[in-house]
């Protein structure tokens, strides 16, 4: 198989993906629509922050990301800083990594 | 804004250099799997010249990643059709910044579209919501991750077996506190609380029977479109 010929397609079909939407959906939408799309940015973050932090195996058991990922979500709501978040949850991951051993 | 994140707010929120430099904490993660994706690939037997074409051309980690796990075994139609599968959330991510992108011309759109990843889309939309969103601030922090995806992929892919797995130092965990650093804020809303739940809870729900990402895909439609339906519901009350 042509490798070259299954990368162009690998990127024309993302390529596809991320552009689509963007050109479609240039012109004013109906409000139910407008209102569907302005949940899309928390839904994006809950549905990519969850699972790695609840299910890091793949099914539900959460341990010690779960509990560092409190400790940051306490501190996201305290500072609204990115930065400070990371840095929080990945000390108390770090931490609590060298306590359990 | 506090001293803590200084070196960005110095700059203009909306501009260029404030999207490069937004992605500083992302960075070295993106490099670190890049690094890994570099390596895999020379192991499925993929030349240096591919490894790295992949990576400028398709720029997805995740599908790149299942790709070369796939190579060899899987044919051209399943490579492809996998990559479009991994990618379809991707599309729930331009709808939704495709308003804040209205009037902007097409050759703006298309290189915008271009650089759409999870962290980049992130960042940008993060910043359309308090209002000080730009086409500049995206362009830098999808350069910031292309940069550093494409030249990880290439080191990775020159030095092979040297590389250490990352994974042992649990940089992965990067990402979700990332994405978790981004809901928090909007979380003032109880719409969105609910939005984020119900996402949430679907997407780790379904993570096991719907794998490569489709799990996202459902929870975006269905955490957005109760969303919506709350919306509507609570809206004559107010």
């Amino acid at each position: 198989m042509d490798t070259y010929a299954v990368i162009l397609g690998m990127a024309l079909v993302t390529y596809a993906t991320r552009a689509l939407a963007i050109f479609l959906l240039s012109r004013r939408l109906p409000p139910a629509l407008e209102r569907f799309l302005s949940h899309i940015p928390a839904a994006v973050f809950a549905a990519l922050a969850f699972p790695p932090l609840l299910a890091p195996e793949g099914s539900f058991a959460p341990g010690l990301p779960a509990a560092a990922a409190a400790v940051a979500a306490a501190v996201a709501w305290r500072t609204r800083q990115i930065f400070t978040t990371i840095l929080a949850g990945m000390g108390c991951y770090w931490l609590l990594r060298w306590i359990v051993g | 804004m506090t001293p803590a994140y200084r070196p960005a707010s110095r700059l203009p929120p909306h501009g260029f250099w404030s999207g490069l430099a937004a992605t500083a904490p992302l960075v070295p993660g993106v490099v670190a799997f890049g690094l890994v994706y570099g390596v895999l690939a020379r192991q499925a037997g993929l030349s240096l010249g591919a490894t790295a074409t992949m990576s400028v051309l398709v720029f997805a980690g995740a599908a790149q990643f299942t790709a070369v796990s796939m190579w060899g075994q899987a044919g051209p139609g399943l490579l492809v059709a996998t990559t479009l599968m991994i990618n379809l959330r991707h599309l729930l991510m331009g709808a939704s910044v495709a308003p804040h992108l209205r009037g902007q011309p097409g050759a703006w759109k298309a290189l915008l579209a271009f650089g759409l990843t999870d962290e980049s889309y992130a960042l940008a939309i993060s910043r359309y919501l308090r209002g000080e969103g730009s086409r500049e601030f995206f362009l830098g922090a999808n350069l910031a991750f292309y940069g550093g995806w494409t030249l990880s992929s290439l080191t990775g892919g020159v030095l092979g077996g040297l590389v250490v797995d990352p994974g042992r130092w649990g940089i992965a965990l990067v990402f979700p506190l990332t994405f978790l650093g981004l809901l928090v804020p909007l979380l003032g809303r109880p719409v969105t609380v609910v939005v984020a739940l119900a996402s949430g809870i679907v997407a780790v729900a379904t993570a096991a029977w719907l794998p490569g990402k489709g799990n996202l895909v459902l929870a975006i439609l269905v955490g957005s479109e109760i969303g919506a339906i709350a919306e509507a519901w609570w809206t004559p009350t107010r």
